[in-house]
């Protein structure tokens, strides 16, 4: 799988491999119980600090996507059913209103609210890309 | 011998740096990274071809002055010991002096024409890019100094049977010519540093596979086989270099041992085809990796472009980069790796080795 990130953009280099790898596991590039490169070998090759990709990491942790397990690494835990008023749920519908707040302010109509979720879930479940 | 040795070795480095210019990734330019719109730029091709004939004209003409000299003047072994020396630095410092140029004239050439200016950079790489990776691993570095370990018992064991006189230095002909008193210590003091380079090769061979593999955004594929093929060659480069090194040294300590072991000639011959196996072992190396990817660079990537590295190769050259935890980084200009000065464990690990050889020659 490929990361690719933009060292001059507004979004912090952290966010933006947390982000892509977000993307990877939900478009299936990376499976449950698949490690992801050391921390070292990671910013080496991406060419970028340490402590960037290792904040990514953790921040991967707290979200309960990955597990870091000493001297294995990191591995990408596997996902049950998410639990109505989990922690997790919970920011999920705090993350999607901020979202959704933003969409109806600036005049996104539900219906075209609705599609979009449709196309983007479409996109992330078909479009191995 | 002294001069078959020279002629090789001065046409060798003829040929290598006039290949230089053609042998790096095609998208750095005498050290400056080009889009690779303009990687095929006339004026750029103009710059190689014309540093390639500055250096083969400067080694004719070094060369033909060094004939007309010898048949002139009659050199004493001394002189030509000096000169034979002296000519292949020459060629190199004058190789440097054009490059220099040629840097100067490259960034120049992209500053004044805004190359690569207002397009979206990226740095990028492959999470599976890792397990494609070649280099040997650990321990076949490790096999070599077992043998060192099977010499120094055997110097131990066959002790009595030393000259009072350990050599310390062989000359061109073969035959030693400086020696040290006999003690435990210098009878055992060849083969210890032939324990520190096979440590060191160790060593390197796992800081390059710890060093990232980049990869370049718009030729990704291209990028990822000129990487991949440079670590692979350079692991079985130095683990050639680690085995020819282990027999050259284990030849000399057993002609220690047992004075009369091997002729003349072969005492002649055995230095003569190390080395020339070393420089055919190079040449396949720098071909192997100048070859790696060469035709697969795209020459699109409309809008988009690869990280501007220049800010952190100082003259094209010197790689300070406090942000990677590369040790090793490919060179710019030339084929193989350069250290990348702003992490200081690189330090330790090149000169370390080269600090603990001075220490055992000064204490044998």
């Amino acid at each position: 799988m490929i990361i690719q990130i933009e060292p001059q953009s507004d979004v912090a280099i952290y966010k933006q491999i947390t982000n892509q790898l977000i993307e990877g596991i939900a478009r299936g590039h990376l499976r449950h119980g698949d490690s992801l490169p050391s921390v070292r070998a990671f910013a080496a090759d991406l060419g970028v600090n340490m402590h960037t990709v290792n904040k990514s990491y953790h921040e991967l942790e707290k979200r309960g996507i990955i597990k870091i397990v000493p001297k294995s690494g990191a591995v990408i835990e596997a996902q049950t059913k998410l639990l109505q008023g989990s922690p997790h749920a919970e920011r999920i519908q705090h993350e999607l209103k901020t979202v959704i707040a933003e969409a109806l302010v600036l005049g996104m109509k539900t219906e075209q609210l609705e599609q979009e979720l449709a196309m983007i879930m479409e996109d992330l479940k078909h479009n191995k890309q | 011998m002294t001069v078959t040795i020279f002629l090789i070795l001065y046409f060798f480095i003829t040929l290598v740096e006039m290949a230089i210019p053609y042998l790096v990734k095609p998208t750095i330019v005498f050290g400056v990274s080009v889009p690779e719109k303009k990687m095929r730029d006339p004026r750029l091709l103009k710059f190689k071809r014309r540093y390639s004939l500055t250096v083969l004209a400067t080694s004719l003409v070094l060369f033909i002055g060094l004939l007309v000299w010898g048949i002139q003047v009659n050199s004493t072994e001394e002189t030509l010991i000096l000169i034979t020396t002296a000519a292949p630095f020459a060629l190199l410092f004058v190789s440097l002096a054009c490059y220099v140029y040629f840097h100067a004239k490259t960034t120049q050439l992209k500053r004044e024409e805004k190359w690569g200016e207002g397009v979206k950079q990226l740095q990028i790489t492959d999470l599976s890019v890792r397990s494609r990776d070649e280099m040997l691993p650990w321990y076949l570095f490790a096999l070599p100094m077992l043998v060192t370990l099977g010499i120094i018992a055997y110097t131990i064991v066959h002790y009595q049977q030393l000259p009072n006189q350990i050599p310390t230095h062989w000359g061109p002909n073969g035959q030693p010519d400086a020696f040290t008193e006999k003690n435990p210590f210098s009878a055992i003091s060849s083969p210890i540093m032939l324990f520190i380079m096979q440590v060191m090769f160790l060593v390197i061979n796992e800081t390059t596979k710890r060093s990232g593999i980049k990869l370049s955004a718009t030729s990704t594929e291209a990028s990822r086989v000129r990487q991949l093929t440079l670590r692979k060659y350079t692991s079985w480069f130095m683990f050639l270099t680690s085995i020819l090194i282990t027999m050259l040294f284990s030849f000399l300590q057993l002609m220690t041992v047992h004075e009369n072991l091997l002729s003349e000639v072969m005492m002649l011959l055995i230095p003569f085809a190390f080395l020339l196996i070393l420089l055919l072992g190079s040449i396949v190396f720098a071909v192997k990796v100048g070859k790696a990817g060469a035709d697969n660079w795209v020459q699109s990537g409309d809008g988009v472009g690869d990280f501007d590295e220049d800010q952190y190769w100082k003259g094209g050259l010197f790689y300070f980069n406090k942000n990677d935890p590369s040790i090793f980084v490919e060179k710019r200009f030339g084929v193989g790796w350069t250290l990348n000065f702003a992490n200081p464990i690189g330090y330790f690990i090149t000169f370390g080795p080269i600090l603990l050889i001075l220490i055992v020659t000064y204490f044998t």
